[in-house]
C-alpha cells in the first residue's frame, strides 16, 4: 500500500531554494541513477580537468619553444647577414663610408630579423678612430634589458643569449616577448651587442585559443558523458523501478500484476523469476482463499442445520423445565440443567454463526441515526437488575454524545451489553462506570470497572476467540468466549475501534469509538483509553450521574 | 373460542414439538409438512394463523406466503433459520406479518401468536379520518370515498395506530410495541416493510405519500385530514 513511496522520491517544491539541499540528499538516498550519475560525473570531471591542465601546460611549452627557436634562428640569420654586409664593405678611416656601411648593415639587420625591435649598443671599441654610434628602435631601448643578459652576451661572444621579457606598448597592455642578444663586429672598428626582441602576443593568443578550445571540449565531454550515462542507467534502472513498483503492488494485494519481459538479458531473467514467484503466490493465496471459503461455508451450514433440531430441543427443555415442580428433586435438577445448557448452547451457536458471517464478510450494517448517550442509558437501566444481583453499582456519565450519529443500534447495543456484562462479572463488587462523550470526529462509550483487571499481555488477547484470562475462574454470566471478538467485528464494521486498557489489581477500561458519518476514527478519541480517575477519585462522586434525556419527562430521574 | 393454527414445517419433530407447546396453551393445531400442499391445506382448513417455515420442500415459504396473501389477510408468522437481511425482508415484503428466528423459546412463540390473533383493543372513536380515507374501527373497514380498501389485520392495525393520534409522531419502536407487541428492541425493518405495503394499498401515489407520512430521523405520522 505505502511501499510504492519507498521507490519514489517525495515531491519537492523546486521553487523554494531552501528545500534544495534536502531534496538533493533525498534524491541521493532514493535514486540509484542519480547517485551513479553524480559519482561518475564528478570522477570524469576531475579526470578531464587534470588532462586539460596538463595539455595546456604542454602546449604552452611547445609553442614557446618553437617561437624561441624561430627567434634564435631569425636573429642569427639577421646578424649573419648584417655581418656579411659589414665584411663586404671597405673599411677605412673614411668616416662617411663607415657610417654608410653601418647604416647598410642596420637596414639589412632590420630586414632579415623580421622584427622591428632591434637595439645595438657599442660593446667594445677595437681601434681608436671613429666609432659609429649604437641604435635603437622606438619601442625598445637598452634600458629594458637585464644586466645578466648583457653580461652573458659580452662574456661569450660566439653564442646567442636569450631572455624572456615584458614588452611595453603605448597603445596596449604589456605583452610577453623574447629577446636575443648577439655580437656584431665592424672589423677593426668596434664590437656591438645587437639585441633583437620578438613579440609573443600572437603566440599568447594562439595559446589562449587552444586552451579555450580545450576547456570547452572538456566541458562538452563531461556533459556528453553525463547524458550518455543517464540514458544507459535509465535503461537499467527503469526496469528495476518497474520491478519495485510491481512487487509493491503485489504486496498490497494486487495479485494479478506481472512484469513485462523483453529480450533475454539479466533484467529479463529477473522479470521471469519475479513473474514465476507472483504466479506461485497467486496460486497459493487463491487456494487458501478457497479453503477458507469452504470452511466458512461449512461453519455457516452447520450452524444453520443445527438450528432446527436445537429449536425442538429447546422447546422440549422449556416444557420439561416448566413442569419440574412435579418431578422428584434429581429429575427436577436434571431438567433445570438441561434447560440452562440448551440456552448456553444456543448462545454459542448464534455467536458462532455471527463470527462465521464476519469471516465470510457477509455482514451488513443497518444504519440509523442514534443517540449513543440515550442508547447507553437505556441499556444501563436494563442491566441494573443484573448488576444489583452482583452487588455492583452501575454509574452513567455522559458529558456528550447526545446528538444522533449514524450507527447500527442493534450492534452497538450488543457490544455495549457485552462490555457491561463483562464489567459486572469482573467488577469485584466495585462500581462500574459507563461514560459517553463525543467530539467533532466521533462518539465513544467507555466501560470502566475497578475489578481485578488483567496483565497487559493478557489484555492483548481479550479479543481472541475463546480466550479466557484465567481458565480456572468461575463464570457466572456465562459468556461464550466469542462476545468480544464479535464486539470488535461490530466496531470495525462501523469504521470504529474497540480498545482495552487494563492493569492488574486496578481494573479495566473498554472504549468503543464510532466515527461520525463519512469520517474515520483518527487521532485522539472522545474518551481516553487510559482512564484518568482511580477508585479514590471516584469516591468523591457520591451520586451516580444520570443522563439528561432530550424529552422532558425523563429529566428528573435519578 | 380456540384458535386454529396451521404449522407448515417439514421437520416433523419440530412441528410436533410446536404442536405440543401450542396445544398446552389451548390452541388447535394443524400440520402440513409439504410446501406444495400447504396452500391447499390452508384453503380447506381456513386457520386463524399460519406458522410458516421458510425452507420447505416442494414450494418455498416465500411462494406460499405470496399465494396465501393473494387470497387472504390471515396472520402469517415466518419461522426462519436465518437472520440474513435478504430472506427476512423478502418474507416481509410478500406479506408475512412477523417472523421468529430459530431457535426460539415457547413463551416467545406463544406471545407472538397471541399478539397476532388478538389485536390490542383500540380505545378510540369508531370512525377515524386520515387524509382522504375513512377508517371504521369497529367494522374493520377502510374507505376512500365509497370505495373500500382491503387491508390485512396488521396493516389495519398499523393505520389505526397512526390515525388514532394524528398529532403524534410514532417512532419505529413505538409502533413495534403497539402493533407487534414487542416490549423490547426488535427489528425495525418490520415497520419499514409494512409501512411500504400499507402505502402501496392506501396511497394514491406511494412515492409521494399523503396518508402515512415519514418524519425524517424520527418515524411516521398520519397525514392531515383533507
Amino acid at each position: 500500500m505505502i511501499a510504492t513511496t519507498a521507490t519514489r522520491v517525495q515531491a519537492v517544491d523546486w521553487r523554494s531554494p531552501r528545500s534544495w539541499p534536502g531534496a538533493v540528499i533525498a534524491e541521493w538516498r532514493h535514486s540509484m541513477r542519480f547517485r551513479a550519475t553524480v559519482i561518475t560525473l564528478v570522477a570524469t570531471a576531475l579526470t578531464i580537468l587534470v588532462t586539460c591542465v596538463i595539455m595546456g601546460l604542454v602546449i604552452r611549452n611547445d609553442l614557446f619553444e618553437a617561437r624561441k627557436d624561430e627567434a634564435l634562428h631569425n636573429s642569427r640569420a639577421a646578424v649573419a647577414q648584417a655581418q656579411r654586409v659589414l665584411e663586404s664593405g671597405v673599411a677605412g678611416d673614411d668616416r662617411a663610408a663607415l657610417s654608410s656601411l653601418w647604416r647598410q648593415a642596420q637596414n639589412e639587420l632590420g630586414r632579415a630579423a623580421s622584427s622591428k625591435l632591434i637595439v645595438g649598443v657599442v660593446s667594445e671599441p677595437l681601434g681608436d678612430g671613429y666609432i659609429p654610434p649604437g641604435f635603437n628602435s622606438q619601442q625598445f631601448s637598452p634600458a629594458q634589458l637585464s644586466g645578466e643578459l648583457l653580461t652573458r652576451v659580452k662574456d661569450v661572444p660566439a653564442r646567442q643569449a636569450w631572455q624572456s621579457i615584458a614588452l611595453s606598448h603605448s597603445d596596449a597592455p604589456d605583452s610577453a616577448g623574447i629577446v636575443v642578444g648577439q655580437i656584431l663586429e665592424i672589423r677593426g672598428v668596434a664590437r656591438y651587442e645587437v639585441y633583437i626582441a620578438y613579440d609573443l602576443a600572437d603566440t599568447d593568443e594562439t595559446l589562449q585559443f587552444v586552451q579555450r578550445t580545450l576547456w570547452l571540449a572538456g566541458l562538452a565531454l563531461v556533459t556528453l558523458i553525463a547524458g550518455i550515462l543517464w540514458l544507459v542507467l535509465r535503461s537499467v534502472s527503469v526496469p528495476i523501478i518497474e520491478a519495485a513498483e510491481t512487487s509493491a503492488r503485489l504486496a498490497s494485494g494486487d495479485l494479478g500484476v506481472r512484469l513485462r519481459v523483453h529480450g533475454a538479458d539479466e533484467l529479463a531473467s529477473l522479470g521471469h523469476s519475479f513473474n514465476a514467484m507472483a504466479d506461485s503466490i497467486e496460486a497459493q493465496i487463491k487456494e487458501l482463499a478457497e479453503l477458507s471459503l469452504v470452511q466458512q461455508r461449512f461453519v455457516s451450514d452447520v450452524s444453520h442445520e443445527l438450528r432446527t433440531p436445537l429449536t425442538t430441543i429447546r422447546l422440549a427443555a422449556e416444557m420439561i423445565n416448566d413442569q419440574k415442580d412435579q418431578f422428584d428433586p434429581t429429575t427436577a435438577r436434571t431438567a433445570e440443567l438441561l434447560h440452562t445448557q440448551v440456552q448456553r448452547f444456543e448462545t454459542l451457536l448464534s455467536d458462532l454463526l455471527e463470527i462465521s458471517r464476519y469471516d465470510a464478510g457477509s455482514v451488513q450494517l443497518e444504519v440509523e441515526a442514534t443517540s449513543l448517550a440515550q442508547l447507553a442509558e437505556e441499556l444501563v437501566e436494563q442491566m441494573r437488575p443484573l448488576a444489583e444481583t452482583h452487588g455492583i453499582e452501575l454509574r452513567m456519565v455522559a458529558p456528550g454524545g447526545y446528538s444522533p450519529v449514524d450507527m447500527d443500534p442493534r450492534r452497538v447495543r450488543r457490544v455495549l451489553r457485552n462490555l457491561i456484562g463483562n464489567a459486572i462479572e469482573h467488577g469485584e463488587g466495585q462500581p462500574v462506570v459507563v461514560t459517553v462523550d463525543s467530539n467533532q470526529h466521533a462518539v465513544a462509550v467507555g466501560v470502566r470497572d475497578f475489578g481485578m483487571g488483567m496483565r497487559p499481555e493478557d489484555a492483548e488477547h481479550v479479543f481472541d476467540r475463546f480466550w479466557r484470562a484465567d481458565p480456572s475462574r468461575k463464570r457466572t454470566i456465562g459468556g461464550t468466549g466469542l462476545g468480544l471478538s464479535i464486539a470488535l467485528g461490530d466496531a470495525r464494521l462501523h469504521g470504529g475501534t474497540l480498545q482495552v486498557w487494563s492493569e492488574l489489581g486496578v481494573g479495566s477500561n473498554f472504549v468503543l469509538t464510532i466515527p461520525r458519518a463519512g469520517g474515520e476514527a483518527t487521532g485522539q478519541g472522545p474518551i481516553p483509553l487510559e482512564p484518568p480517575e482511580t477508585l479514590a477519585d471516584l469516591g468523591s462522586v457520591t451520586q451516580p450521574i444520570v443522563v439528561r434525556r432530550s424529552d422532558p419527562e425523563g429529566g428528573d430521574r435519578s | 373460542m380456540t384458535s386454529r393454527i396451521l404449522v407448515v414445517d417439514d421437520d416433523t419433530a419440530l412441528a410436533e414439538m410446536i404442536g405440543i407447546v401450542l396445544r398446552t396453551e389451548g390452541f388447535d393445531v394443524l400440520f402440513c409438512a409439504d410446501g406444495a400442499q400447504a396452500v391447499d391445506e390452508w384453503r380447506s382448513s381456513r386457520p386463524d394463523l399460519v406458522l410458516l417455515d421458510l425452507m420447505l420442500p416442494g414450494m418455498d415459504g416465500i411462494e406460499i406466503c405470496t399465494r396465501i396473501r393473494a387470497e387472504s389477510g390471515v396472520p402469517i408468522i415466518m419461522l426462519t433459520a436465518r437472520t440474513d437481511t435478504a430472506d427476512v425482508v423478502r418474507g416481509l415484503e410478500v406479506g408475512a406479518d412477523d417472523y421468529i428466528v430459530k431457535p426460539f423459546n415457547p413463551k416467545e412463540l406463544v406471545a407472538r401468536i397471541r399478539t397476532r390473533l388478538r389485536p390490542a383493543p383500540q380505545a378510540t372513536a369508531e370512525v377515524l379520518r386520515v387524509g382522504d380515507l375513512t377508517v371504521d374501527v369497529d367494522a374493520h373497514e377502510v374507505r376512500r370515498g365509497s370505495t373500500p380498501i382491503a387491508l390485512t389485520p396488521l396493516e389495519f392495525q398499523l393505520l389505526v395506530a397512526l390515525a388514532s393520534k394524528p398529532q403524534q409522531v410514532f417512532s419505529r419502536e413505538m409502533l413495534l410495541e403497539q402493533v407487534w407487541g414487542y416490549h423490547y428492541k426488535a427489528d425495525t425493518r418490520l415497520v419499514n416493510v409494512h409501512v411500504q405495503r400499507l402505502r402501496a394499498k392506501v396511497e394514491l401515489d406511494p412515492d409521494n405519500p399523503r396518508i402515512v407520512m415519514t418524519v425524517r430521523g424520527v418515524g411516521y405520522r398520519a397525514g392531515s385530514v383533507s
